[in-house]
């Protein structure tokens, strides 16, 4: 990550983005796209594999937490045969493979007796729109944070900004996450305290504190990359020369420091976002959001094996795919990058 | 059901609250109140799990259990002091011998579908559960159940078995019309008809479910409201945040600790009375220190229940003596000679052990539970004192589940808890050692103990049942297989302005007097 790092601030600072992409050819582009694909897909292969066999070896079963302490060995029995969990795992695993590449589901949902598919299907747009909401809320928050922190440089406002992320960082999310419903929900009744309602501006509104809270987590990191990579361009001999030439501050630093500090920067949120998606889970539950994370929680209690298996998934295909679109994102925009693989 | 609390003993402000609300919310009579109730309006409970199920004959956790008892009911009920009572009949009759039971059913009863209930559906319904057994299979030998007319209903059992009125009153022997009302079994549980005061509108089994109100119920006016609708909130915080923000007129799962501010608050409310369920502490009497009984006398003595009781349960729980909770006929709470807390005469159980000198053992508990985890280290301390070393082994509940069903455990805590409002549910599933369960996982075996059961089943009720049952209690205090710690409190939390909830000791709550004003 640092090496990456490194090359790209210098790229920057020669001011060459476009022109080395141009130089490479179409092919080593395709090469290395459809090895960064093979990879992706070796990985995901790896989670259907791990979660499939650690979720059944993991003491606990699904059958007895729904009959609970009460119901007979035969009853156990029947009911374990009747979801075909008595049949031995290698069995159950191409049951399960089969089921997947037949039907593109994990199976159906022994505590719901819904299909997978439908209930993350159902859940998809709470989450979604969370992520998306927090993502806004951190660019938005962090870039303004950022640029007066690093036009400020060493004055009272920049040290103001550098302290919140060394307060806030110590800061457990659904820690914030509960501040934040007791102040705006209970006291001040500004936001609903949990769970979502009516139509899309409902549903945004609901939002708006669990969304607060996982940018909470995310600005921070950010501020920081991004207030280091503004005077880094700042202090850049193009900068100067674009000073001498008598370009307004304000030009320079949104058309172009901003422009050139923000792209490491933006990559960073992008590495990030495999830890916004878990953020994202434990404040779904903090919140009472009937999202991908609430439903998770419920199904790893319940040892709800499709229902694990299913978001498991869907999670680890959604990251993959995020990086991969990254990787390749940065081998457009990072010619050199390429080099180094 | 299954998902215990662990709630506790009410303070006098929260007795008179409770008492103030129960008369001017008509929770004794039925008739009572209906003056000032509101009609119409929508009632939003929040609830830590979404009902996954209405199959009356599989279900038993108390998610589906408290959802299906509002479309299902069964012939007789039980009131909110676990008194069995009249319901879809309007009268029953109990042989001599206690072999036949004949009911009548009410006049002009109606499904929620508007079509008549017979005694045939009723029929249907029992011989079906008899077929079907489930987690809440009726334990009695029945020979025959007969609709004799249109309105009475006669079941015939091989011998008799006194808790079989109040295991009757079980939701899991709610009416369902005949042969499912020509669907398939899973198609009518779909879109489920009963008799019951809701009916299902909208279901979303991993989201919330929206009841409407049955128009054809038998109470007549009732239910007050138009709508009620079980929002999942499985996160107790959020729940509470969300009863103290309107967002929810009431709440199921109040976490203790947050019991008192809740009562104490402008808009917000609790009720609380007693449950059917004793937390206890279980032996396993397989183990090599806690097969001698002097042991587990021993760490009876060396507990201090009062303390403890007082410690984790905020005051919504009263400390227990025998194993029967007082919400339960028959309870020798007040009379069992208890092994109470005496470190002096603990030392000197200990010393008459295999093991005078003490050892170490582990003591096996579900996570997530602050109450449970304190309460270990209650235990641990106390049995400190005496020399023998606990280490608490803290596992997620399906963990927990699995290891004590193995026997994979030497000490645990764990509430047992009635099904139905008879001595015997709770007796038979932790002192029979040829049932399942072999006396809680215990295994423990005394065979006078195993003798008074069966009795007890087979005596009708009266003072000689009562004396049975005393004396099994004194024995099981005596040889503590478990040892009773408290009996902890239902608590509900609510807005101020519901009025009618009537709590049930099972933990399910009655809405068809409720109101929002």
């Amino acid at each position: 990550m640092k090496m990456h790092m490194l090359n790209k601030r210098r790229i920057f600072r020669k001011g060459i983005l476009s022109n080395r992409a141009a130089g490479h050819t179409a092919a080593t582009v395709s090469i290395s796209i459809l090895s960064a694909l093979l990879k992706a897909m070796a990985t995901v292969a790896c989670i259907i594999v791990a979660v499939f066999f650690i979720i059944r070896i993991v003491p606990g079963d699904p059958v007895k937490m729904i009959l609970g302490e009460h119901a007979s060995p035969s009853e156990i029995i029947q009911m374990r045969h009747s979801l075909g969990l008595d049949l031995p795992l290698g069995q159950q695993f191409v049951r399960f493979l089969h089921h997947l590449f037949m039907y593109g589901d994990t199976g159906t949902s022994i505590i719901y007796n819904v299909s997978t598919r439908t209930l993350i299907a159902e859940r998809t747009p709470v989450t979604l729109l969370l992520i998306v909401m927090a993502i806004a809320i951190t660019i938005v928050v962090a870039v303004l944070l950022a640029m007066i922190a690093a036009t400020h440089k060493d004055g009272l406002v920049d040290h103001l900004i550098r302290i919140f992320p060394t307060i806030t960082l110590g800061m457990p999310v659904f820690w914030v996450g509960l501040l934040l419903i007791l102040v705006f929900g209970v006291w001040l009744h500004w936001f609903p305290v949990g769970g979502t309602s009516g139509g899309l501006f409902g549903t945004l509104y609901s939002l708006t504190l669990p969304a607060i809270t996982v940018a909470f987590s995310q600005i921070p990191s950010l501020v920081r990359s991004l207030r280091a990579q503004l005077l880094d361009v700042l202090g850049s001999d193009f900068v100067v020369t674009l000073k001498a030439a008598g370009i307004p501050n304000r030009v320079i630093l949104f058309r172009h420091v901003l422009r050139n500090a923000s792209i490491p920067t933006l990559m960073l949120l992008g590495v990030n976002v495999s830890y916004l998606i878990g953020g994202t889970l434990v404040i779904e539950q903090v919140f009472g959001l009937k999202g991908i994370g609430s439903l998770l929680f419920s199904a790893i209690s319940s040892r709800d094996f499709p229902v694990i298996q299913g978001i498991a998934l869907y999670c680890a295909v959604a990251v993959v795919l995020i990086n991969l679109f990254i990787e390749i994102l940065s081998g457009y925009l990072d010619p050199r990058l390429k080099g180094d693989d | 059901m299954s998902n215990h609390r662990t709630i506790s003993k009410k303070g006098i402000i929260a007795t008179a609250l409770a008492l103030i609300l129960l008369l001017s919310g008509c929770a004794a009579g039925q008739n009572a109140g209906s003056k000032k109730a509101i009609k119409g309006g929508t009632l939003t409970y929040g609830r830590p799990a979404s009902v996954t199920s209405f199959d009356l004959f599989k279900e038993i956790t108390s998610n589906n259990a408290f959802a299906i008892d509002k479309v299902f009911e069964p012939l007789v009920s039980f009131d909110k002091n676990g008194k069995v009572i009249n319901w879809l009949a309007k009268s029953y009759k109990v042989s001599s011998d206690g072999l036949t039971y004949t009911f009548v059913l009410r006049d002009g009863l109606k499904f929620s579908n508007g079509k008549p209930v017979t005694a045939r559906d009723a029929a249907f319904s029992i011989k079906h559960h008899l077929s079907a057994g489930g987690p809440l299979a009726i334990e009695a030998k029945v020979d025959s159940v007969i609709a004799n007319n249109k309105q009475t209903l006669v079941i015939k059992l091989k011998k008799p078995f006194t808790p079989f009125l109040a295991q009757l009153a079980n939701f899991s022997n709610g009416i369902i019309p005949y042969n499912f009302d020509g669907k398939s079994e899973k198609q009518f549980f779909k879109k489920p008809i009963g008799t019951g005061p809701f009916a299902v509108e909208k279901w979303n089994p991993a989201g919330d479910l929206t009841f409407k109100k049955n128009t054809y119920y038998w109470q007549k006016g009732k239910p007050y409201i138009d709508k009620l609708v079980f929002k999942t909130i499985s996160d107790d915080t959020q729940a509470v945040n969300q009863l103290k923000s309107g967002e929810v007129d009431a709440i199921e799962s109040v976490p203790l600790e947050n019991a008192k501010a809740l009562s104490q608050g402008s808009d917000t409310k609790i009720q609380t009375d007693g449950s059917w369920v004793t937390e206890q502490v279980f032996f396993n009497t397989l183990d090599k220190n806690l097969s001698d009984v002097h042991v587990r006398r021993a760490l009876a003595l060396a507990i201090n229940r009062d303390g403890l009781t007082k410690a984790v349960t905020f005051g919504y729980a009263k400390t227990a003596h025998s194993l029967l909770p007082t919400t339960i006929t028959y309870n020798s709470d007040a009379s069992v000679k208890a092994l109470n807390y005496n470190v002096a005469a603990a030392k000197k159980e200990l010393a008459k052990s295999t093991h005078p000198k003490g050892f170490t053992t582990t003591l096996l508990i579900a996570s997530g539970n602050s109450a449970v985890k304190q309460e270990a280290q209650i235990i641990q301390a106390a049995g400190k004192a005496i020399g023998i070393h606990i280490k608490i082994q803290s596992v997620e509940l399906a963990t927990f589940r699995e290891r004590f069903f193995a026997y994979n455990y030497s000490m645990m805590i764990n509430s047992g808890q009635a099904d139905f409002p008879d001595a015997d549910s709770i007796l038979a599933f932790q002192t029979d050692p040829k049932g399942f369960s072999k006396s809680y996982w215990t295994h423990y075996t005394n065979n006078t103990v195993t003798k008074l059961l069966y009795a007890g089943e087979q005596t009708a009720d009266g003072p000689k049942r009562a004396k049975i049952y005393a004396q099994m209690q004194q024995i099981l205090a005596n040889e503590v297989p478990y040892i009773p710690l408290y009996y902890p409190d239902i608590v509900i939390g609510h807005r101020s302005s519901v009025k009618g909830l009537v709590v049930l000791p099972n933990g399910s709550v009655r809405f068809e007097d409720a109101y929002v004003k």
